[in-house]
C-alpha cells in the first residue's frame, strides 16, 4: 500500500528534503531533476487544479502551466517551508485567475461529474468509485480539503493556509468530508 | 475502511488519473527567471522602432535556452516568413500600455492585443502585482481583462481613495489610429471599473508617438513609465524646466503622484511641490510625533487650491489630527502644535491661516476643520474616520474567524496600522497554548491574513502515544515535547459547556482521546433531550473544533 503513497509521504522527513532539492536543482536548469520533481508531485498539482477548477480539461491545462511556471521561477525558490506548498501556491494562484479569466462561479452536478473517470481505462473500478464520490458528492471546500490531505500529505493548518480558512474550518470540514465518503462507499458496497 | 485506507485509495486514484505529460511540458519550459519577482528598469525598455524582442536571460543558462534566445532574436531579426514569421507577430511588441498612480506598471501587448509582459516599475507596483505572480498571470489574456484586473487591484490595495485618486493610461504604438482606438476602448473600461468601485477617481490619458522623450532612454528614468515621464515632460515644459534638460527638476516631479502632476498641469503651477513624505515629516515634526512609530500620516495634495497645499491627517492613538502643509515651503500653516505636551481634551497651541490678500479665490481649507477634530480624543469617543471599524469590531472578526468567543482568550493586543494606505488592525490573543494572529482590514472588516501557532509547553504530560512517535507534531519541530493535556473531563466540559447542557441530562457520554495528524483532541458523544451530539475538542486549548447535533433516532 506505501507505494501507492509515492505522494503522500513526500512531505514528510527526508521526502520533503528531497522535494527540496529537485526544486533547487530544477532552479540550475537542471532537467532530469525537473523530471523527477514531475513525477513525484504531478498528482497534487492535478488534484488541487481538480477541486479549484471542477473541469478535467481546465485541470490539466492548468496542471502543465503550473510546472512551465515551476521551471520558469524555480531559480527564484528559496529553501524555506515547504516545497509543496510552493508548488500548490503556485497551482491555486493559476486556477484561481482561471476561473477569474473565464468570469464563471462553477458548480457541476453530480451526474456531470460522471464522465471524468469513465475515459481513463487505466483506474479500477474501486480506484474510479472512490475519486467519482470525491468529487461529485463532497462539498467543494470538503473536496479540497480532503483531496489536499489525501494527495499532498500537507498538514491542516498547512492546508489551512493554502486555502486561507482558519483551521477549525479545515478540520471540521475533513472529518466530515471522509465521514461522508465513507458512508457512501459503505453505501455502495452494501448495494 | 478506516480514515487512512480511505485516503490511500483515493490518493492512489488520483494518480491514476492525473496526467502524465512531461514531455508536452518541457517543450514548453524557455528560459528560467532569475528571481519570483523581477524589476526592470527602463534601459531594457523595448525599442519599438527597431523591433527588437528583449530576450534577457537574468543568469547564464543552459545551453538550449540560450540557442531558443538566439533563435528567437535572428527570426526576428532576419524578419523570416512562414511560421517564423507568425512567432515574431505573436512576440512582438505593437503597443506598449503603461498604468501610473503611485504604483506604475507597464504591460506590453502584442497585436493582437495579448498581453506579452506585464512589469511592476516601481515597488509599489510588484506590492499591488504579487497576487498576478508579479504579472506573470496576465501573460496571453487580453489587454482590457489585465487592464481591469489590475485596476481592480489598485482599488483593492487602497490606491483609488481620496489620497490618490488619478490614474494615468498611456498608450504607445508606432499605429496612432490603433493607440487612439486602445486609449478610448482603455479609458472606457477603467472608468466603468471606477465608477463602481471608486467613483472620485480622474482617470488621465494620453497617446504617446514613437519619437516622444519619453521613449528614449533616458539617464534619469529609472522605474519610471513612458507615460509618467510623458506627463513629467509636460509640467516641465510648462514650468519651463525643459528648456534647460534640468534632470534634478525631472526627479522631483518624477517623485510626485499622478494627481499631483496634474493638479501642478490644471492650475498652471510652475514652482515644484515639497511632495507627499516631506508635507507628511513637516506635520510629524510640528506634532512632535516625528519619533513616535505609532502615529500614521494620511496626505492629500491640494496643489490646485489657493494657496497650494498638502492635508496631512495625522492618525493617533488619541485621535485624528489634521495639518495644512504649505505645498513649497513646507511651513505648517493650521494644525495642533506638540500633541504629547497637551493632555487630551486639553487643547494645545492651534495656529490659524495665514489672512490671504489679493487673491479671490477662496481660502484654504475648502472645507473648514471642525475644530472638534483637533481635540485630542480616544478612539472610544466616536469621533473616528467614518469608514474606521474600530478596534472592537476588528477584534470581534478575528475571534469570529478563529470561532472563539472573548472569554475563551487571553493576551489581546490589537494594533491599529496603515500598511501602503490601507488601515488595517493587527489582532492578536491566545486560547490555551496556541497564539493567533490576525489582519484585518481596518475599512471592511475582512480578514486579510491570519496564522496560529502552537506553542508546547515544558510542564505538563508527555504524551507518547502520538501516530508520530510523540514527536512534537502540533508545532512542527520533530523534536520530542511535552504537550499540556487537558484530560477528559475538561474535554468534556467544554463540549457540555457549547451544547448548553449539564452532564446530568445527558446519557451515553463516550469520550475518546484522539491524535489527529499530530493534533491531540478529544471526541465526545452524548446523547440529551433527544438530540444526538458529537464534539471534536482540542487536547490542548479546549477549543471546540467541530460539533454536530442532529435529531436522535
Amino acid at each position: 500500500m506505501l507505494v501507492a503513497l509515492g505522494v503522500q509521504t513526500t512531505e514528510e522527513g527526508s521526502g520533503r528534503r528531497e522535494l527540496e532539492n529537485l526544486l533547487l536543482l530544477t532552479g540550475t536548469g537542471d532537467r532530469e531533476a525537473f523530471g523527477l520533481l514531475y513525477t513525484r508531485t504531478r498528482g497534487a498539482v492535478y488534484a488541487l487544479s481538480l477541486s479549484l477548477l471542477h473541469d478535467v480539461q481546465e485541470a490539466q491545462d492548468v496542471s502543465q502551466d503550473v510546472f512551465v511556471r515551476v521551471w520558469e521561477n524555480a531559480p527564484g525558490y528559496r529553501a524555506q517551508g515547504s516545497p509543496m506548498a510552493w508548488l500548490l501556491t503556485i497551482a491555486r494562484n493559476l486556477a484561481l485567475t482561471r476561473l477569474r479569466q473565464g468570469g464563471r462561479q462553477v458548480g457541476l452536478e453530480p451526474e456531470e461529474w460522471e464522465a471524468i473517470p469513465a475515459g481513463l481505462p487505466a483506474v479500477s473500478p474501486e480506484d474510479r468509485q472512490i475519486l467519482q464520490q470525491a468529487l461529485a458528492r463532497l462539498e467543494a471546500e470538503e473536496r479540497r480539503i480532503v483531496l489536499l490531505h489525501a494527495v499532498t500529505g500537507l498538514k491542516h493548518r498547512e492546508i489551512a493556509g493554502l486555502l486561507e480558512l482558519p483551521l477549525s474550518t479545515v478540520l471540521s470540514k475533513y472529518h466530515r468530508g471522509l465521514k461522508k465518503l465513507r458512508g457512501l462507499m459503505k453505501g455502495e458496497r452494501d448495494q | 475502511m478506516n480514515n487512512r485506507e480511505l485516503e490511500q485509495r483515493l490518493a492512489h486514484a488520483v494518480e491514476q488519473t492525473a496526467p502524465n505529460d512531461l514531455d508536452a511540458i518541457l517543450s514548453r519550459c524557455g528560459t528560467q527567471n532569475g528571481s519570483v519577482m523581477e524589476m526592470k528598469s527602463r534601459n531594457n525598455i523595448v525599442d519599438l522602432q527597431e523591433n527588437v524582442i528583449e530576450m534577457v536571460p537574468a543568469k547564464s543558462k543552459k545551453h538550449w535556452g540560450r540557442w531558443l534566445a538566439a533563435a528567437c532574436a535572428a527570426l526576428v531579426l532576419l524578419g523570416t516568413g512562414g511560421g517564423g514569421l507568425a512567432y515574431y507577430q505573436s512576440c512582438a511588441v505593437a503597443s506598449v500600455v503603461s498604468l501610473d498612480v503611485n504604483p506604475s506598471i507597464e504591460l506590453r501587448v502584442n497585436r493582437g492585443e495579448r498581453v506579452i509582459s506585464c512589469t511592476a516599475l516601481n515597488e509599489e507596483a510588484a506590492a499591488v502585482l504579487f497576487s498576478m505572480g508579479g504579472g506573470d498571470d496576465l501573460k496571453g489574456t487580453k489587454l482590457d481583462v489585465a487592464v481591469n484586473a489590475i485596476v481592480g487591484a489598485l482599488v483593492q490595495a487602497g490606491y483609488m481613495d481620496s489620497i490618490s485618486s488619478a490614474i494615468l493610461i498611456s498608450v504607445e504604438d508606432k499605429d496612432q489610429e490603433r493607440a487612439q482606438r486602445l486609449q478610448q476602448e482603455l479609458v472606457a473600461s477603467v472608468d466603468g471599473v471606477l465608477q463602481a468601485q471608486a467613483p472620485g477617481t480622474s482617470v488621465l490619458s494620453q497617446v504617446l508617438t514613437m519619437d516622444a522623450p519619453a521613449l528614449n532612454n533616458t539617464p534619469y528614468d529609472s522605474g519610471l513609465s513612458a507615460g509618467k515621464a510623458a506627463l513629467v515632460r509636460k509640467v516641465m515644459e510648462m514650468n519651463g524646466t525643459i528648456a534647460a534638460d534640468n534632470t534634478d527638476a525631472f526627479d522631483k516631479l518624477a517623485a510626485l503622484s499622478v494627481e499631483e502632476l496634474n493638479d501642478l498641469l490644471k492650475a498652471g503651477e510652475k514652482r515644484i511641490p515639497i511632495g507627499k513624505d516631506a508635507a507628511a515629516i513637516a506635520a510629524y515634526e510640528y506634532s512632535g510625533t516625528l519619533a513616535l512609530d505609532s502615529v500614521v500620516a494620511d496626505v492629500d495634495p491640494e496643489l490646485d487650491k489657493n494657496p497650494p497645499h498638502y492635508e496631512v491627517e495625522l492618525k493617533t492613538a488619541w485621535g485624528e489630527f489634521d495639518y495644512i502643509v504649505d505645498a513649497f515651503t513646507g511651513a505648517v500653516l493650521s494644525g495642533q502644535k506638540d500633541l504629547l505636551n497637551n493632555t487630551p481634551g486639553g487643547g494645545g497651541q492651534t495656529v490659524t491661516p495665514p489672512p490671504t490678500s489679493g487673491v479671490d479665490t477662496p481660502v484654504f481649507p475648502d472645507t473648514p476643520v471642525s475644530p472638534d477634530k483637533n481635540v485630542p480624543q480616544t478612539p472610544s469617543s466616536g469621533a473616528q474616520d467614518q469608514q474606521d471599524v474600530g478596534q472592537d469590531a476588528a477584534k470581534q472578526a478575528a475571534l469570529n474567524h478563529a470561532g472563539l468567543t472573548e472569554s475563551q482568550v487571553t493576551g489581546v493586543k490589537v494594533e491599529r496600522e496603515w500598511d501602503d494606505g490601507r488601515l488595517e488592525y493587527d489582532v492578536e490573543f491566545w486560547c490555551g497554548s496556541t497564539e493567533y494572529d490576525y489582519t484585518i482590514d481596518g475599512h471592511s472588516c475582512s480578514v486579510l491574513k491570519h496564522e496560529l501557532e502552537h506553542h508546547l509547553y515544558q510542564e505538563g504530560t508527555h504524551h507518547n502515544d502520538s501516530p508520530y512517535g510523540g514527536a512534537g507534531a502540533a508545532s512542527g519541530t520533530g523534536t520530542d515535547a511535552s504537550f499540556s493535556d487537558i484530560g477528559p473531563a475538561a474535554a468534556k466540559a467544554a463540549a457540555l459547556s457549547h451544547a448548553g447542557v449539564a452532564e446530568s441530562q445527558t446519557t451515553k457520554m463516550k469520550v475518546e482521546r484522539d491524535w489527529d495528524d499530530g493534533w491531540l483532541e478529544y471526541k465526545v458523544e452524548f446523547k440529551s433531550g433527544g438530540m444526538e451530539y458529537e464534539y471534536t475538542i482540542d487536547g490542548v486549548t479546549g477549543a471546540v473544533l467541530e460539533h454536530e447535533s442532529e435529531w436522535d433516532d
